[in-house]
């Protein structure tokens, strides 16, 4: 079943029918998440609370765009009423957010993170949307609701936080 | 012509690496860079930095929200009173204006307190604190 026909018939009251939105896109969407609040526990409650907010919104739904691309403006406003009731104070001493990869050690992955955290929501979020999820400068516009040139200033202040905070080895070893 | 800045050059060189229309002429670009050290340090470092995040990947989390997600819609909307609660708060402040307008009516320190106590439970509804400042906020460039 297609996005356009699930809504559909959610719109006419059928819940059983907005499990297939919610498997479709919850992964993608804890991954968002994660990428903005840094908790797993915490990006796991704010997709499904914006997962409920989307479904007493349907009626609403806005035909013009993608079913994703609604859902995350409800999704990116819990994340932002989470990080405004509690700050970042948590210190991480494992790395949650990316996979191992070969040939990049546990303490570089650490470090990553650590200064993925140290980032503004704004911010951590727009390096998510475009490294973990390669949206593109329209895209990540449309997603995060923005013109394309804040899009561009946003990642070059983003990308310029991180290379600050990411001092030393981790940089060195990719420099050419 | 516009006088290019390090930011704008270095803001255009990403974009470029990231597959986009840079805003400047690759000329431009060039002749800045071939003048400025201090851009030709800072972009291998960005580009370093790219080199990083394109080479991690999100960890995948296996989840299935839909069985609480279920629970929860199929009980009727929580009674948050949303905009009949404002309402109410405005007719409250409305009726202690009125009564405040009566002549030659002292009703007591009490009373002068009563909107100060509406207010404080209305942030306690809402579960918000006007005290805190967001730090957060950002300017739009």
């Amino acid at each position: 079943m297609d996005d356009a026909e699930a809504i559909k018939r959610c719109q006419q009251g059928d819940r059983e029918v907005f499990r297939h939105l919610v498997e479709r896109y919850q992964k993608r969407a804890v991954a968002h998440a994660l990428a903005i609040l840094f908790n797993r526990d915490d990006a796991e409650d704010a997709v499904q609370e914006a997962f409920i907010d989307a479904f007493r919104a349907i009626a609403t739904f806005d035909t013009s765009r993608t079913f994703y691309q609604w859902f995350y403006v409800l999704l990116r406003n819990r994340c932002y009423k989470m990080t405004a009731r509690r700050r970042l104070t948590e210190s991480i001493d494992e790395a949650v957010l990316v996979d191992p990869q070969p040939g990049v050690t546990n303490e570089t992955r650490l470090a990553l993170e650590k200064a993925l955290q140290s980032l503004t929501r704004e911010e951590r979020e727009i390096i998510g949307l475009k490294y973990f999820s390669g949206l593109s400068y329209d895209e990540l516009a449309v997603h995060l609701q923005i013109p394309r040139g804040t899009v561009m200033s946003r990642l070059f202040s983003a990308r310029r936080r991180l290379k600050g905070q990411l001092t030393g080895t981790v940089l060195r070893e990719q420099e050419v | 012509m516009k006088e290019l800045t390090c930011e704008d050059v270095l803001m255009a060189q990403m974009a470029a690496a990231d597959g986009e229309e840079p805003a400047f002429s690759g000329e431009q670009l060039a002749a800045h860079m071939t003048a400025c050290a201090n851009c030709q340090n800072e972009l291998k470092q960005l580009l370093a930095l790219d080199r990083v995040l394109v080479s991690q990947t999100l960890a995948e989390a296996n989840v299935d929200l839909w069985p609480a997600i279920e629970n929860r819609i199929a009980q009727p909307a929580s009674s948050v009173l949303h905009w009949q609660l404002f309402a109410l708060i405005g007719l409250l402040l409305v009726t202690y204006k009125l009564l405040e307008m009566l002549p030659a009516r002292d009703l007591g320190l009490a009373f002068k307190l009563v909107p100060l106590v509406i207010v404080t439970l209305l942030f306690v509804v809402i579960k918000e604190n006007p005290f805190r400042i967001n730090t957060e906020l950002m300017m739009e460039r």
